[in-house]
């Protein structure tokens, strides 16, 4: 029979009743904290390097350097991220993550039952980022990729894209974005630029294109105008996703809504940020 | 960090018990009433404990905050104290009180929902793994977890089906397993969340017997239950708890009769359907039938009994204005399936439905609604909206106009929900979520009424409830088919009960 | 659904990761195609064929039709020009291109599938925190993995149940998206409410616990295996190197 202690150490100041994620010491909060910062800088540095070695002539075939190299520098992010977020998500957090993946899967294919033309292939993450915060919202979206991918492959370099869409919804709904229902889509449109330039090379380099035919036609009409693949692609995102993060964090928001407040007063994150309008855990609304 | 000065009281039981709670109150975090408050409890070794109530008394907010599923300051805001063997842990709701570390006091008190899948980790492949998950988890050596697993699976019986996925046993299988991932770990406390729920009878003979076998070993049980069964009348202490709150506590034989039970809404089985519930008139032999099955067939593809016959065949029924029908029948004999053939979820492969007169084939499911209600076994999936009224009102408009807002306001009062209209759904116990998706089927006045075992996890309120509807809808001629597997209540509450056995009905 | 023969998940998952980084490192369509077809022929031996074609062709052919219209008719840097309408101009440089990535990229999806369907999850799980991976690595890759194919289900009951409330499913847009709401708010309520308590579950069964863990399920990994392993890892991170070096000077600034 195992000898624990019946109770936790207590912790430091500037943890709230709920916070039993921070158990560690400084030093194991310091080595995350690179971690995290190795993370975002390997997916900054490959984005800069991929933008300024882009080949001049793509005519001799597609360029299996820049593939490599945004393979490798996407992927080695999006791990860095995990490893630094995972080990110290509280395990309610850590339940949520096979959910936002399911949810993506499902809610993306719902959504594209209705017809129209985006991927809604975030809403799960998105959710997740307001509910749990933007470090639970990077790892889930990262390491929803590389599940999904056990389906569709061709998910998994876009890790480190839906990861920066699940760190900056959480930081969103930190900001009290979530607060007010016209805010959320406004705080998708940042988020869509953001991740869809990031994104854009792994499409141009890895795949040569995109995955569908509707954007197909879109980085077309660009590449008719004599733009290289790269830039064709950028703007391409740059039209598509910022539409597509918008309507995702509005339907996001909506969920978040509908739920009850015993459910998602159950997330520290929520009662600490106040993320939700009107819902103070002292004054509830009559 | 440890007591402050607990009261002699609580220091004298402590002495005795193995775990003792002093709650002054718990409150979920954003809500201003409590969930729990002035609750007494002392759980001594060997000696089953039972608490009783009614629906969304509190029993499974006690068992968790008991078992450390419901931590304080995680789960919400708890004054009072915990005591686990002789280690007193005061809370005052302050965020300097002590945080229980669950995996350590898991493994002193177990905890088994009624929900059992909700115990299972839902990522092993096999009974064995899944029994191991705990033990893993807490880095036993390997040599010591193949003994234990095979301790707890002899003890629950669970030993043939070591090699079984988890996600392939039936109810029963399934509750044990839940009950052995807690005994693996050999706890002093045991808290149990409706052990006996929607098993069978050899399920229940199991279950007592292991319940029988951990208190002669000396662990403590607690029951929680909503029925005065056998197995609550076994145990040496009850308490009553009545919103929240424990009304009584004493031996069983000073508490059955006692007002405070009586109030709770706790079922009596022996007396439960004794009186047989208000059972309007007979209906009328000549009046037009509102439901009628002609030759109906159906089977699902690939499947179909030994002989390949298929699930339902020449089955035949006619219901006229008023009359309640109750279908029994074994598990799989395929009541949901025919109840699915009334508004036309499942269409017939021969044969025809006819309602008022009308055959419904080709009319979608979501029209054939305005004149069939049907009432799900599970009513989580039925409700969708934000408030209960909301609940109650959608799609009114469209079928009564002006008159939606008084008939969602009519069927809320008739199941005993107008106080909580303004409640979220979701929030509301099991038995009041049945209860409101049987207030939507109302609100629309349906010509045929059918309800998928109607009876589940209700208390005895709730049972009143139904009943009144029941009866209500019959009297004013609606046709009610329900599907149950209690014969009694099938035999108290309808006009005729008929068997469907073989793929066919007949007189039972 | 195994492999005739027993590889260790981790043999499996280094082999198809190995082979699809050497893939796009060598970036020969000779190569790439052969990749692609010795991958459907392990498949269907394995007896997963099926399976593997459906997931790569929902993934390939809409990517390939993309790429086809992209390149084939938009091609700025292509001089072969073998036909052209207005602004669209065929050229034989913008097929290859699409020929070199589509095959590419189809090699690399046929191979990970091939190991997505073929590997046992359990076996994997189980390696992966037996080399010293967070357990909670397994457990969202395990979780996710049994929650997928249980959704249908749940959403069809969802459907069932609100059709039966007089939900009636029409045309347009707008309807459409009311009725995906209504079905969403239980799939959604009902799958973080399961969590939650899933989430004391686990705490309660000591998930959440730090400390070292051990393993019930053993998985059996022959030392000729991890031969294999240290030699495909190795041989890949040759090649990759050589692509870096070989390609560098090529890749100078715009």
């Amino acid at each position: 029979m195992s000898q624990q202690s019946l109770i936790l150490p207590a912790t430091g100041t500037g943890t709230g009743p709920g916070a039993d994620c921070a158990a560690g010491t400084a030093k194991g909060r310091r080595n995350r904290r690179l971690l995290e910062l190795a993370g975002a800088a390997a997916i900054a540095g490959t984005y800069v390097f991929l933008v300024l070695t882009q080949p001049a002539d793509i005519a001799n075939g597609p360029a299996s350097f820049s593939a490599l190299v945004a393979l490798g520098g996407f992927l080695l992010g999006a791990v860095l991220l995990i490893a630094a977020a995972l080990p110290v998500l509280p395990t309610s957090t850590l339940v949520l993550m096979p959910v936002a993946l399911v949810l993506n899967v499902v809610l993306g294919q719902l959504m594209g039952s209705t017809g129209l033309p985006f991927y809604f292939d975030a809403i799960g993450t998105v959710l997740i980022a307001v509910l749990a915060g933007p470090a639970a919202g990077a790892a889930t979206g990262a390491l929803s990729s590389i599940v999904w991918s056990f389906f569709n492959p061709t998910v998994l370099p876009f890790a480190a894209g839906a990861a920066l869409i699940g760190f900056l919804a959480g930081l969103a709904a930190r900001g009290g974005l979530f607060r007010r229902f016209y805010l959320a889509p406004v705080a998708g449109f940042v988020t869509g630029i953001l991740a869809g330039a990031v994104s854009a090379p792994i499409a141009a380099f890895v795949f040569g294109g995109t995955a569908g035919l509707g954007t197909g036609a879109v980085v077309s009409a660009f590449r008719a105008m004599g733009d290289t693949l790269l830039a064709a692609i950028t703007k391409q995102a740059l039209i598509s996703d910022p539409m597509d993060k918008a309507i995702v964090f509005a339907i996001a928001a909506l969920l978040v809504y509908a739920l009850p407040r015993r459910t998602t007063f159950q997330f520290p994150f929520v009662r600490r940020h106040r993320v939700l309008a009107g819902k103070v855990p002292a004054t509830p609304e009559a | 960090m440890t007591a402050t000065d607990p009261t002699t009281a609580a220091a004298a039981t402590a002495s005795t018990a193995v775990l003792a709670a002093r709650i002054g109150s718990f409150s979920f975090h954003g809500e201003r009433t409590p969930a729990l408050r002035d609750i007494d409890l002392s759980v001594r070794p060997g000696v089953l404990t039972a608490v009783l109530g009614g629906s969304g008394s509190g029993k499974t907010t006690l068992g968790k905050l008991l078992a450390g599923w419901h931590r304080p300051g995680q789960s919400g805001t708890f004054t009072g104290s915990l005591t686990l063997a002789g280690q007193p842990l005061e809370f005052r709701g302050l965020e300097d009180d002590p945080r229980i570390n669950p995996s350590a006091w898991s493994t002193r008190v177990g905890y088994v929902p009624q929900d059992a899948a909700a115990m299972l980790s839902t990522v092993r492949s096999t009974v064995a793994e899944e029994l191991a998950f705990g033990l893993e988890n807490r880095g036993t050596p390997r040599r010591d977890m193949l003994r234990a697993v095979a301790r707890a699976a002899e003890q629950t019986g669970l030993t043939a089906l070591l090699d079984r996925d988890p996600a392939t046993l039936s109810g029963g299988e399934l509750r044990r397993l839940a009950m052995a991932c807690a005994v693996v770990q050999d706890p002093w406390v045991l808290v149990l969340d409706e052990p006996l729920a929607s098993l069978d009878a050899a399920g229940i003979i199991q279950v007592r017997d292991l319940i029988n076998r951990l208190t002669g070993a000396g662990t403590g049980v607690v029951l929680l239950s909503q029925s005065a069964d056998g197995l609550a009348r076994s145990a040496g202490h009850w308490i009553i708890l009545d919103g929240g709150t424990a009304t009584a506590s004493g031996i069983p034989r000073e508490l059955i009769r006692s007002a405070e039970l009586a109030r709770t809404g706790t079922l009596l089985p022996a007396v439960t359907h004794a009186v047989p519930a208000v059972r309007g008139r007979a209906p009328e032999p000549e009046a037009a039938p509102v439901l009628e099955l002609f030759g109906l067939g159906f089977g699902y593809p690939g499947t179909g009994d030994a002989d390949g016959e298929p699930l339902l065949r020449d089955l035949e029924l006619t219901v006229r204005p008023g009359e309640i029908v109750a279908i029994t029948g074994p598990n799989g004999a395929g009541k949901s399936t025919l109840l699915r053939h009334l508004n036309g979820l499942l269409r017939p492969h021969t044969g025809e439905v006819r309602i008022q007169g009308r055959s419904i084939a080709g009319i979608p499911t979501g029209r054939i609604a305005a004149s069939v209600g049907l009432l799900f076994q599970h009513p989580r999936d039925q409700l969708f909206e934000r408030t209960v009224l909301r609940e109650a009102s959608f799609g009114l408009r469209r079928l009564h106009g002006r008159d939606a807002a008084a008939r969602a306001d009519e069927a809320l009062e008739a199941v005993g929900l107008a106080g909580a209209a303004r409640t979220h759904p979701a929030e509301l116990p099991a038995s009041q979520q049945r209860l409101l998706a049987l207030a939507t089927v109302l609100a629309r006045g349906p010509a045929v009424l059918a309800l998928d075992e109607p009876t589940v996890g209700l208390d005895r309120h709730g049972l009143d409830r139904l009943d009144r509807a029941v009866a209500a809808a019959a009297a004013r001629g609606a046709a009610v088919v329900l599907v149950t597997h209690d014969a009694a209540y099938a035999r108290a509450t309808a006009h005729r009960v008929l068997a469907l056995d073989g793929g066919s009905l007949r007189e039972g | 659904m195994r492999m005739p023969y027993t590889l260790h998940p981790l043999t499996s998952l280094t082999a198809a990761g190995c082979t699809a980084v050497l893939t796009t490192a060598a970036g020969a369509w000779p190569l790439s195609l052969a990749v692609a077809l010795a991958a459907v022929l392990l498949a269907v031996r394995a007896g997963a064929g099926q399976q593997v074609l459906v997931a790569a062709s929902a993934v390939l052919l809409p990517l390939g039709l993309s790429l086809l219209m992209l390149h084939g008719l938009f091609f700025p840097e292509g001089r072969t020009v073998l036909a052209a309408w207005g602004p669209a101009r065929v050229t034989a440089e913008g097929l290859a291109f699409a020929w070199e990535s589509a095959t590419r990229t189809g090699a690399c999806v046929l191979v990970l599938l091939l190991f997505a369907f073929t590997v046992s999850t359990p076996d994997l799980v189980a390696a992966l925190a037996g080399r010293g991976l967070p357990p909670q690595f397994g457990f969202v890759l395990a979780s996710a993995l049994t929650l997928l194919p249980a959704m249908a289900g749940r959403l069809e009951r969802i459907r069932a149940a609100q059709e039966a409330r007089g939900l009636v499913l029409r045309g347009g847009v707008l309807s459409r998206l009311a009725a995906v709401r209504l079905q969403m708010v239980p799939l959604v309520l009902g799958l973080i409410e399961d969590s939650g308590s899933r989430a004391e579950a686990l705490d309660a069964r000591g998930f959440g616990a730090p400390g070292p863990r051990t393993s019930y399920r053993q998985v059996a990994d022959p030392p000729a295996q991890r031969r294999l392993r240290t030699t495909l890892l190795l041989i890949t991170a040759a090649a990759v190197a050589l692509r870096l070096v070989a390609s560098w000077p090529a890749a100078g600034p715009a």
